[in-house]
């Protein structure tokens, strides 16, 4: 990607209300709220992926108690985490670690672009939180069968892989592998409908990350605990 | 609405694989192919609603030990429903009841369209499973304030409820426990996107539904 072109996955943008409802800036306002009530350690932020894992029994058991806030919006793109990211979803609060988990909505744009939008939000992640680390998760397969997205998502997995580590706070977590059977499947079992993880499919991507969710937070020093008491 | 009107909403229609992944097709074939090698007593079709039951505890808790199965796909509209149902879904099956819970996704539908919608998938259920009973569940209210989208499902619930009161195969249940609090809103510690259930918000749903199933499955002679 050349440096003078505009990435239009590293634009922020809020979702259009096209349904009427207004929910998904209800839900952004909520998040801001939350922020001035809560001093999370651990943050994630992203599309439904994230949503969908605060209402299994995974967090309540391995994520909540390491103080973690949920910012997942079911159907969000990098623009929409952006954009809410710009707009007071970092204000008051100061996580140890950040949590992100985006992209795999953003049908309009090209691996390349995707990735772009990740790291700009990272880049966003760093410069706004100077002292947490970032933890980029990895775009899952899709479709029961082997497809276009999912070549696409494994595409922006291996750009985010070469290009994190530009940003020596943010690092990357492949937790994609353990989905598509050998003859090229993947089972509802994993992912209900095919996209989105069952209660087993978030346990299998949730030892990993809380492993090294857990190894983070031992290693943030001393003093920097003790500020936040 | 007459008969010669074409409504979008009651028109079975294929969803449009935009995304490239194949999943709705996908999904739809497993349903297809799991009709086959099981015999269930109790049906839920539908949306995300539906679909999400699925994947927390209360289902294999209350739902579970009647022998049911779960033919939800997010995002379906009636029109969608109606295909899966006219396209295999129902061909190998002979469940008791039919639990029905769509339309809060039929956006761009008017009230009178979305009621035909459901009313279209009640006349399918009731060609290709005579002696089963038919629940359609009442569309819940929506977003986190008051809004047309709100008025609009209510206006369908009141239609549905209506028609269905004079079909013996068929009947109406709100399984709204009183989401929307005094203040007007929503909260999410029931609706965690303003749409969609919580665990505590299924609860409030499924109790009662699961006392009335079992009403209708003890009165198997209702038709
Ligand atoms: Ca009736």
């Amino acid at each position: 990607m050349s440096g003078d072109e505009v990435n239009p996955a590293a634009v922020a943008q809020p979702v259009e209300d096209v349904q009427g409802d207004g929910r998904w800036l209800s839900q952004h306002t909520r998040f801001v709220q939350e922020c001035k009530d809560g001093e999370p350690d651990v943050l994630f932020i992203g599309d439904s992926m994230v949503q969908l894992m605060q209402q299994h029994e995974v967090w309540r058991e391995v994520f909540s108690p390491l103080h973690a806030l949920n910012f997942g919006i079911g159907g969000d793109t990098t623009c929409n985490v952006l954009w809410r990211l710009q707009n007071g979803e970092l204000e008051n609060i100061r996580p140890k670690v950040v949590v992100l988990w985006v992209g795999t909505n953003n049908h309009e744009h090209t691996a390349e672009q995707i990735a772009g939008g990740i790291l700009t939000i990272a880049q966003m992640l760093t410069t706004g939180l100077p002292k947490a680390k970032i933890v980029v998760l990895s775009l899952l397969p899709r479709g029961e069968r082997p497809n276009l997205l999912r070549e696409k998502n494994a595409t922006v997995n291996g750009l985010v892989r070469s290009w994190l580590p530009r940003l020596r706070q943010a690092q990357f977590l492949d937790v994609s592998r353990e989905f598509v059977h050998s003859d090229g499947t993947i089972s509802p079992q994993d992912m209900f409908d095919y996209l989105h993880l069952t209660a087993a499919g978030y346990r299998t991507i949730s030892k990993p990350l809380s492993e090294l969710l857990l190894q983070i937070l031992e290693e943030t020093p001393e003093e920097r605990r003790a500020s936040l008491v | 609405m007459s008969g010669e009107d074409l409504n979008p909403a009651a028109t079975p229609t294929e969803c449009v694989d935009v995304h490239g992944d194949g999943r709705w097709m996908s999904l739809h074939n497993h349903f297809v192919s799991e009709s086959k090698d099981r015999e269930p007593d109790v049906l839920f079709v539908g949306d995300s609603l539906i679909q999400l039951m699925h994947q927390f505890g209360i289902w294999r808790q209350l739902f579970s030990p009647l022998h049911c199965l779960n033919f939800g796909v997010g995002g379906d509209a009636t029109q969608h429903v109606l295909w899966r149902l006219s396209n295999g879904e129902l061909d190998n099956i002979s469940p008791k009841v039919v639990v029905l819970w769509v339309g809060t996704n039929n956006h761009g539908h008017t009230p009178e369209q979305i009621y035909g919608g459901i009313m279209a998938i009640v006349q399918v259920i009731k060609n290709k499973l005579p002696d089963a009973h038919t629940l359609v569940l009442g569309l819940l209210p929506r977003g986190k304030s008051p809004n047309p989208l709100r008025e609009r499902n209510a206006q369908v619930n009141k239609l549905v409820k209506e028609a269905l009161s004079s079909l013996p195969h068929a009947s109406f249940y709100n399984v709204d426990p009183g989401f929307v609090l005094s203040d007007g809103s929503i909260s999410h510690q029931d609706m965690y996107d303003y749409l969609h259930l919580t665990q505590k918000g299924y609860q409030a749903v499924c109790e009662p539904l699961h006392v009335r199933i079992k009403e209708i499955l003890d009165k198997p002679t209702e038709n």
